[in-house]
């Protein structure tokens, strides 16, 4: 059994960033709160192991990751599909120039429009997981590709190319909405 | 409000007399560098190249910049939060399952 005292200094110091990690990768709260049970369950078994070699946060993000692979092989869902560059490639001048709604207005103030953060929300959770899986720890969570890589198990070109694909998924899902931006602003931003 | 400027796709060289080749496979390459663009990792002679297809074809240019702004939204995308009750709850659940364990 590990010491009372690491575990809790492990979970009072990453509970917050895997909370956010899971919240991102599952996209609702429930499933959630389960994945971050699993991922600190399965770090505190493994906690006497943990030599040190990669930072803390890369080692709870590697457990998180697993877990949600398996949480969801066990919902037996339909099998994922892969993102083909060639389905991104616009075939009229209209796809080619769809446009998301930000002109002039900060990300912030862009993402107080409820229907562009439900839009994106939906975009990111429509993802295939391994694809969403790169893009919420390189675009949402900051990390290196290199980091991304020793998460999920890949080489850095593996990492990008599954990246370049989810971007270009959630920004067609964006862009084919026809969002604007003047009807839907909340005051608070936090209004649903 | 003072209104911060989203991040914009890098600035493009003057217009040049770079022959526009949409549809003939210039535009459909460009596509499949765009995110290495946006994170600076391209060589500056591959960068440059395409600066100066973008300063030909308004089509790439539009969609450079919605791609980019889908980066920066999710960049950007706000975080949920836990409350100090749900942290002591799963604390708790945590434990209980290790020490039955």
């Amino acid at each position: 059994m590990q010491e009372p005292d690491e575990f809790d200094k492990l979970y009072r110091d990453h509970v917050d960033l895997i909370y956010r990690y899971a919240h991102r990768l599952c996209g609702e709260t429930e499933s959630a709160k389960d994945l971050v049970q699993e991922t600190f369950l399965n770090a505190y078994q493994g906690l006497k192991d943990f030599r040190g070699e990669a930072k803390v946060s890369t080692w709870l993000y590697t457990i998180a990751s697993r877990a949600c692979m398996r949480m969801r092989r066990k919902r037996k869902g339909q099998p994922e599909h892969e993102l083909s560059l060639d389905e991104f490639v616009p075939t009229s001048e209209g796809e080619f120039r769809l446009q998301i709604p930000m002109d002039g207005l900060s990300p912030e103030e862009a993402l107080q429009n409820k229907e562009l953060r439900q839009a994106l929300d939906q975009a990111i959770d429509k993802l295939p997981q391994k694809y969403r899986m790169a893009l919420v720890l390189r675009d949402m969570e900051g990390l290196s590709a290199k980091e991304v890589g020793n998460i999920m198990g890949l080489n850095e070109r593996a990492v990008k190319s599954r990246l370049h694909r989810a971007r270009l998924f959630v920004r067609r899902e964006l862009s084919a909405r026809g969002i604007t931006h003047h009807d839907n602003h909340e005051s608070g931003g936090v209004n649903s | 409000m003072t209104k911060k400027k989203t991040a914009a796709p890098k600035k493009r060289s003057r217009p040049s007399s770079h022959p526009h080749t949409h549809g003939q496979g210039h535009c459909v390459d460009l596509l499949r560098q765009l995110s290495a663009y946006i994170d600076d990792e391209l060589p500056s002679d591959i960068c440059r190249e395409i600066r100066r297809h973008l300063g030909a074809c308004p089509n790439c240019e539009v969609f450079i910049a919605s791609l980019q702004h889908t980066v920066t939204l999710c960049q950007h995308h706000p975080a949920p939060q836990l409350t100090s009750v749900d942290r002591m709850n799963m604390r708790r659940a945590i434990l209980d399952v290790a020490n039955a364990r």
